[in-house]
């Protein structure tokens, strides 16, 4: 499953970064949104807008399209 | 003198430190990337300089003002690195701080917000810390200033620090060896430093290898290390693979630092998240926030505020300085040129400081509270349709203040035609220095929709910009990838003293412009409309002035404002767009706003006013903003095109305005 499949509210582990691109891995583990860290949906915008998700205490603002590459488990 | 460096993550309060340490006032922010440039200050007790920069995750960089970081250790000499680190988030800050160490320098850690990880349910043993890195870590609250002694006593001493006690995994110590083995040894920076930003693929160490050595072994030594770390069970790539190892360091080392108790119940960040950045309200409060940003600045406060200044300058002022020259025997051409030069053209500029200062103030409450950021992310969506993204919103945001530091804003930006057609596009956002402009023709022609008028002149520009966004990102500036990530600080309450200070360094330099660029332009501008080719004090028609501006009167009369006052106040407009109401006031003659515009509606109809008003938002950026793309683009092709363009929109614009009224019969 993946991280936009994930309800608001919930948690979950991620298990897979791998098939996101390098510049955006980079910053997102840089940020610590790393394999084997927990994560938290914590809203999403309208239209297919960004999801804001909660990492170690730390909101993050990724868009979705990027969100659907994080595996979680 | 000795240089200390301030290295931290992003939005840590490094500036806020700075500040306190060095007595400065620069320039602070809740969200990541205020600071974008180095800044040079003195320690309180003037024996070290200190450095502050702009903040960073890790020393590969990946945005422009990232890259100041990496580069000031690459090419500066400095004694010692203080490197402070948010408490609440110390795992994810310690990875810049292992890199740091790796460096080799002396290092002194300032632990800054213990009050945010309490509240997360953090107990942090500052001692054991200290031990297991071995480097002195003093806790400090960086926005009040305290333990900034302790802090400043730690840096006098501190001491070379024991190596790293990290040891990376077989595969990458050996290719560690084999690079420092190829390095020369006469190169100045740590060896095992520079081995392991090789192997992390940083760019800006290539750079400055490629200066002294051959780079492709080290590439080659790379790739074979790369390869074998994905044979490797996990399957990571070599920078991950780094990470990772930091990662299991980090634990170690904070598995008898770090207590966690009960974390708090929902703090207030989370409570005020859930209702402005809430799917269906995120949007129309930011607007509603906007709506009465802009109701305060012109109608409910700042115009009450600007007409009191008004009938001093005009009244009181002028009075005691006109008896005053007179007392001194002053000539005729003096007394001219300081009441009808200098007291129209600076002072018709300086009544609109309230408003200025109120949309500053406002501007500067966005970028304390931590709202900022939620910003860009409600705009996000949008930003996206037309090529860009929601960082993008935030140097437009402070566009709206001045230009300049919305130019420089942008280089937060990862990818680089995103930043590029941000700032192209960003003097299309009204500054405040086109807001007297405004005021001016909108007290004589709109006096009841005050307010609502200036409001639609600052859509337009916000309109025309996404409107040409969504055209260049289609067309000259196609982006191959966009990337949109952004932390979100947690709100904090705007301190009074920080907002005032931060209004007024914004302020400040309007009221400067005033006194330097307003005040040479309004002489020049007099003595243009005094003398002519028939000599001086001549009629205002038969001046200087009326000729140069005469020129252009032809081209602008399709738009509606085909006169030479016109032509001549665009012209000086490019100066700084405040120009315009300087020159108007000296080219009319007038001694306040109000007669002015009673004498404006002789040469301007309301559609017309309009068109002008349109016409001076777009129509090319001022003599800063352009000086400042040139820097910031390093292009003079792309500095050409942010005027040309802007030229030609604005004639468009004026004309579909002034043509298409006329048609429904406006005019």
């Amino acid at each position: 499953m993946v991280l936009t499949d994930l309800q608001p509210g919930k948690r979950a582990t991620i298990t897979n970064l791998s098939i996101m691109s390098e510049l955006l891995k980079q910053r997102l583990i840089d940020m610590g949104i790393h394999e084997g860290e927990e994560v938290c949906v914590k809203c999403t915008m309208p239209f297919g807008g960004p999801v804001m998700v909660e990492v170690a205490g730390q909101c993050i603002c990724l868009r979705r399209k990027e969100a659907a590459c994080i595996g979680v488990e | 003198m000795s240089q200390i460096a301030l290295f931290g993550n992003p939005n840590t309060g490094k500036t806020s430190l700075f500040n306190n340490l060095t007595g400065s006032y620069e320039y602070v922010g809740n969200w990541s990337g205020v600071t974008v440039e180095k800044k040079v200050g003195i320690l309180r007790s003037r024996d070290a300089y200190v450095v502050d920069l702009p903040g960073v995750y890790s020393l590969h960089p990946l945005s422009r003002d990232e890259g100041v970081a990496t580069d000031f250790l690459l090419t500066e000499s400095f004694s010692t690195v203080l490197n402070i680190v948010d408490a609440s988030q110390l795992k994810r800050n310690l990875h810049l701080t292992i890199q740091l160490l790796e460096f080799g320098k002396p290092l002194v850690m300032a632990l800054n917000m213990i009050d945010v990880a309490e509240r997360r349910g953090m107990k942090i043993d500052v001692k054991q810390l200290s031990t297991k890195l071995g480097v002195p870590v003093v806790p400090v609250i960086a926005r009040t200033g305290k333990g900034m002694d302790e802090l400043a006593e730690t840096l006098r001493s501190a001491q070379q620090p024991k190596p790293l006690a990290l040891t990376y995994d077989d595969v990458i110590e050996t290719a560690i060896a084999k690079i420092s083995r190829y390095l020369p040894d006469d190169i100045e920076r740590s060896k095992r430093w520079l081995a392991l930003q090789c192997l992390e693929g940083n760019e800006r160490v290539y750079d400055y290898l490629r200066t002294k050595i051959e780079l492709e072994p080290i590439l080659a030594i790379r790739k074979q290390t790369e390869e074998s770390i994905r044979q490797l069970p996990h399957g990571r790539s070599l920078r991950e693979r780094l990470h990772h190892l930091r990662e299991t360091f980090i634990e170690a080392v904070l598995e008898d630092v770090v207590v966690w108790a009960e974390k708090q119940p929902l703090t207030w960040t989370e409570k005020i998240d859930a209702i402005v950045t809430n799917k269906y309200l995120g949007m129309p409060i930011f607007l509603f926030f906007m709506y009465v940003m802009f109701m305060l600045t012109f109608d409910w406060l700042g115009s009450p505020l600007a007409d009191l200044l008004d009938q001093f300058f005009s009244g009181p002022l002028t009075d005691t300085l006109s008896r005053l020259l007179t007392a001194m025997g002053a000539s005729k051409f003096l007394q001219e040129l300081v009441l009808n030069g200098i007291v129209s053209g600076v002072g018709g500029v300086l009544v609109f400081v309230p408003q200025i200062f109120i949309l500053f103030f406002f501007i500067s409450l966005l970028e304390d509270s931590g709202y900022m950021a939620r910003v860009a992310m409600v705009m996000d969506r949008l930003m996206e349709a037309i090529g860009l993204n929601g960082k993008s919103f935030i140097p437009m945001i402070i566009g709206f203040g001045c230009n300049v530091p919305g130019v420089m804003a942008a280089r937060t930006i990862e990818q680089p035609r995103e930043r590029l057609l941000t700032i192209l596009l960003l003097p299309l956002m009204s500054c405040s220095a086109r807001l007297p402009v405004y005021a001016l023709f909108v007290g004589a022609f709109f006096q009841a929709h005050q307010a609502e008028v200036v409001f639609s002149l600052y859509v337009l520009g916000i309109v025309v910009a996404l409107l040409l966004a969504k055209l260049f990102s289609s067309t000259i500036l196609k982006n191959e990838h966009s990337v949109f990530v952004i932390e979100l600080p947690p709100y904090r309450m705007p301190q009074a003293l920080t907002l005032w200070r931060s209004t007024w360094d914004k302020g400040k330099g309007f009221v400067r412009k005033a006194g330097t660029f307003i005040f040479g332009g309004s002489v020049a501008i007099w003595l243009l409309s005094y003398a002519g080719p028939k000599g001086f004090n001549v009629s205002m028609d038969d001046s200087f002035l009326a000729a140069i501006g005469g020129v252009l009167a032809p081209v602008l009369a399709p738009l509606g404002f085909g006169t030479w006052q016109a032509g001549a106040a665009l012209l000086t407009g490019f100066l700084a767009k405040e120009v315009v109401v300087s020159t108007m006031n000296i080219i009319y003659h007038v001694k306040d706003t109000e007669t002015l515009q009673g004498l404006m509606a002789h040469y301007f109809t309301p559609l017309s006013a309009f068109s002008f008003m349109a016409f001076v938002l777009l129509y090319v950026p001022c003599l800063a903003t352009v000086a400042t793309i040139r820097k910031e683009t390093g292009s003079t092709k792309w500095t050409f095109f942010a005027i040309g363009y802007a030229l030609v929109i604005a004639y468009i614009i004026s004309l579909l305005i002034y043509e298409g009224g006329k048609w429904l019969g406006l005019s």
